[in-house]
């Protein structure tokens, strides 16, 4: 039997585009970690898990609609205009003042408060769900 | 220092360092359609990772606007070499640790190793691009009719120091109150670009930019660091190593222009010319100022 976790990575990466210094990976499955599919329940039992790395990640489609809703009123885009999970707001035109004003709106639909230097690193519509989603979970906690 | 802008109708402006001469532009030529020429000299321009970035973007007109960028920031960091055979497609690009772009001298064919150091700032309908000679620069530009979504004194409040939220809650004048806001906006981002270090490294509330007393243009900066002991005092550090030059262009946009002050020149007044071109093919002089 193995033990499924889904977690998420924050790592220093050079990435081309200039907004984002910080890329997370965030696997929307569980994985199991456990190669040969024994469980180590040993392992688990002594070795706790980084607080950390057990943050859930997997982003609900319903969070990425609303934030892609916010983005495209702050942006005046039109309704067609696709805007997926990936779409990364430079590619809209977002500078950042608008940036600035979709984490202002993402702060009041879901009543939380980001940190700025962390809101002016969101680049997609995946890094604001994610980080949307840490924070009222810490909220909860 | 040296900044180039292109509005819509690709103009851009440039700003001349004094002790650089700018390269002689060849001879204007008649272009029928020179909006369609300008674009598809510009695409040849271009590395394949601009040409990739300016491909991402959606829509023409956002395309459009990357690929002036390019150009821009090429062309005008182009004139500025001493040897005048420089190609503006042999210049390479890099981005330092925290991620802002610079010259990367050593890959360049042909380029004299410059103390240059560049930075751009675009709208939809303006571009800038700002050249300095030694020191690192910031620039932004804002439309000066971009309207703030969220109601701005909420947004400083959330965003900007508390002496900035002050100053602003005493306009009176919603749209006056507006457009200091955006000019505000304009300096503060001039600063943490012309720093470079990203932008943890000065979060817009740990920073004042603040007009001089009894001058017009004049603005300064300070850190503001709580005293633990009193949560309600705040002391201030302002220092002139940072100097800023605020300035309107084409009367739609507002500019800001940060420099860091040369040791060796410190406190000597910044000089800034504006200029306004169509790279390759027309240069006017804006304005030639000096800003203390």
């Amino acid at each position: 039997m193995a033990t499924s976790f889904s977690f998420s990575i924050s790592m220093q990466a050079r990435v081309s585009d200039l907004s984002a210094t910080t890329t997370r990976f965030c696997l929307q499955k569980p994985a199991s970690i456990f190669h040969n599919g024994k469980t180590n329940l040993s392992f688990s039992q002594r070795h706790p898990i980084p607080a950390r790395l057990a943050i859930s990640c997997a982003v609900k489609q319903e969070t990425v609609e609303k934030v892609s809703e916010i983005v495209k009123k702050q942006l005046s885009l039109a309704e067609d205009q696709k805007v997926t999970a990936r779409t990364k707001f430079t590619e809209l035109g977002a500078d950042s003042l608008d940036t600035v004003e979709i984490v202002m709106g993402l702060e009041e639909e879901f009543g939380i408060t980001m940190a700025e230097e962390r809101a002016k690193e969101i680049a997609t519509v995946q890094h604001a769900a994610e980080l949307i989603e840490e924070l009222i979970q810490q909220k909860t906690a | 220092m040296r900044i180039s802008v292109m509005s819509q109708m690709q103009r851009s402006f440039s700003i001349d360092l004094p002790s650089l001469i700018p390269l002689q532009l060849p001879s204007r030529r008649h272009v029928p359609h020179p909006t369609f020429w300008l674009i598809g000299f510009e695409a040849y321009l271009l590395s394949q990772t601009e040409k990739d970035g300016v491909d991402q973007m959606r829509g023409d007109e956002l395309k459009k606007n990357a690929l002036l960028a390019r150009t821009l920031v090429r062309t005008t960091v182009a004139r500025y070499q001493t040897n005048k055979e420089v190609d503006p497609r042999s210049l390479m690009f890099k981005k330092n640790v925290y991620g802002k772009p610079e010259v990367d001298w050593q890959n360049c064919k042909n380029c004299n190793h410059q103390p240059l150091h560049f930075n751009i700032s675009h709208t939809d309908s303006l571009i800038a691009c700002g050249v300095t000679v030694h020191v690192p620069v910031g620039i932004d530009v804002e439309d000066k009719e971009r309207k703030i979504k969220h109601d701005v004194l909420a947004f400083a409040k959330r965003f900007y120091s508390a002496d900035e939220v002050n100053f602003l809650a005493t306009i009176p004048d919603p749209e006056a109150q507006r457009k200091e806001f955006i000019k505000l906006w304009t300096l503060k981002e001039a600063y943490v670009k012309a720093l470079g270090k990203g932008f943890s490294a000065a979060p817009f509330n740990t920073f004042t930019i603040q007009s001089i007393p009894g001058t017009e243009e004049g603005y300064s900066l300070c850190k503001t660091s709580e005293v633990t002991a009193d949560p309600l005092e705040e002391t201030k550090k302002c220092n002139g190593e940072w100097k800023f030059a605020p300035l309107e262009l084409a009367d739609s946009h507002y500019a800001a222009v940060c420099i860091e002050d040369d040791q060796a020149n410190e406190g000597a007044p910044m000089r800034v010319i504006v200029r306004k071109t169509i790279p390759f093919v027309e240069d006017q002089l804006i304005s030639e100022r000096i800003f203390l």
